[in-house]
């Protein structure tokens, strides 16, 4: 559990190209919210080709179990590529994670930054993810043709600060900003991105790179089809390779042809099992996207799912619904099994919740198991003694 | 000092309420943010039934039970 304080950095990764390596800066906390992040810049940097990288936690203030995760999943991406992890700077108390999980044996740790400092890079530190307060210029990303160091050294665009509470809709938004930025800088064919979410029963555009990609999107909510909408639907991809061979629909395809698109892919978006919107990427050359590409989108939208289903998008009311019904249902049997436990020794109602509470603790299990126990065991031996079920099991 | 260990825990309000709720936790929504906050002070029973709302996160993300329980919690009788 983190221990957070006042004196916690804003979370920020920073990327600076150098001749030999390539250093990943991360500030502040590594956790549940911003994992997902680090995992997504670390695999655009090694889809870019890059091998020799160097993880700088220098600034890292705390990584959890999940932010170890992050190290792992870099640690086996490299692998498979025949390249080994640098870590660069960990604090005592990461140190000390990476030594008892032995993830210290799978890379290399450098304990302190060269004397001479950072090594030289040719482009200068790039911010992915700046914290509040340091924002950059807020230009417009235009794709640089393929991926590698050049797609992602145009990767400024700022972002708010990840460290606030999650499940914020600000947090989220900058988050899907930082996923839209990536796959601007690092998809070959893309000439725009964007991408759509549903809230409040209605899906709207919450990050585009430009106006053009903007309009597309609306077009396609206005009338209703298109494959942003489809995959927001329907939860699968949908690829359109050529506008002008496209059957699928007519009402929009020309307008988005006449905006100058011949290619559009869209990658659903998902929090949990619930498709909530899409990653939409568009194009204006035939067949823009490659199957590197289309692999690529695929990684970015489930980093962008695992972004919305930590912050719980995607529960509209419907889903509410459902989650009460099952709130009552689960309150109900811990009632039960208080009832059982007021009837066979004689507690209060309070005191039967405290036994429950206190197995709970001891066991680690939630409440709810316990309570399901209670409830069913007290069932059992009645129904074969033959006496009522109704007499102590209704508390 | 149950606001500092919501955000810990990763939750919004709603997701704690319901959670409390499943519990059987008898406040609103609203009182049960105003007992976050420190503007209502919870009885020991309550007061127990948001620790243990919040310590089931803790669990499920890794954690152990951190946030503490009332003192009456200790006189109370064994699990049988």
């Amino acid at each position: 559990m983190t221990t957070q304080g006042d004196n916690v950095r804003p979370f920020g990764v920073s990327v600076d190209f150098g001749d030999h390596y390539t250093v990943l800066g991360v500030t502040g906390e590594v956790d549940l919210v911003t994992g997902p992040m680090v995992d997504a810049i670390v695999s655009s940097v090694i889809d870019g080709g890059h091998r020799a990288v160097v993880l700088d936690l220098a600034k890292c203030d705390f990584l959890d179990a999940r932010g170890l995760r992050s190290i792992a999943s870099a640690i086996r991406r490299l692998a498979g590529v025949g390249a080994v992890l640098t870590v660069r700077s960990p604090s005592a108390m990461v140190g000390h994670l990476l030594e008892t999980s032995g993830i210290s044996d799978l890379i290399h740790l450098e304990q302190e930054r060269p004397v001479t400092g950072p090594e030289p890079s040719r482009t200068g530190p790039v911010t992915v993810l700046a914290p509040a307060g340091h924002l950059g210029p807020e230009e417009v990303v235009r794709g640089s043709g393929r991926g590698g160091e050049t797609g992602l050294s145009d990767v400024v665009r700022p972002l708010r600060r990840i460290t606030a509470v999650p499940a914020d809709d600000d947090v989220v938004d900058g988050a899907l900003r930082l996923v839209v930025d990536l796959a601007q800088a690092t998809v070959g064919g893309a000439d725009g991105v964007s991408v759509s979410l549903r809230r409040h029963g209605r899906l709207s555009t919450v990050a585009a790179t430009d106006q053009t990609i903007l309009d597309m999107d609306t077009d396609q909510y206005d009338t209703g089809e298109g494959p942003c909408v489809d995959a927001s639907v329907e939860g699968r991809w949908f690829h359109a390779e050529a506008l002008g061979d496209e059957t699928r629909w007519p009402t929009f395809v020309p307008r988005a042809r006449a905006l100058g698109t011949n290619a559009i892919l869209s990658s659903p978006l998902l929090a949990g099992a619930r498709p909530v919107g899409a990653l939409n990427i568009y194009s204006r050359a035939v067949a823009a996207f490659t199957p590197r590409d289309r692999e690529l989108a695929a990684t970015f939208a489930s980093g962008a799912s695992a972004i919305l289903t930590e912050a719980g998008a995607g529960v509209d009311s419907d889903e509410l619904a459902g989650r009460l019904t099952e709130a009552l249902e689960r309150r109900a049997v811990i009632s039960q099994a208080q009832g059982v436990l007021m009837a066979h020794h004689g507690l209060s109602a309070e005191a039967a919740y405290t036994v429950l509470l206190r197995s709970s603790i001891q066991t680690g299990t939630p409440l709810r198991e316990g309570a399901r126990m209670v409830a069913a065991a007290a069932l059992r031996p009645r129904a074969s003694s033959g006496e009522g079920l109704g007499d102590s099991a209704d508390g | 000092m149950f606001e500092r260990f919501r955000r810990e825990a990763k939750l919004t309000h709603g997701e704690l309420w319901l959670r409390y709720f499943e519990l059987g936790g008898m406040s609103t929504a609203l009182e049960l943010e105003a007992v976050l906050y420190g503007a209502l002070w919870p009885t020991g029973h309550d007061h127990d039934v948001i620790a243990h709302a919040l310590n089931e996160r803790f669990v499920e993300l890794g954690g152990n039970h951190p946030v503490p329980y009332s003192e009456g919690m200790a006189d109370a009788p064994e699990a049988p």
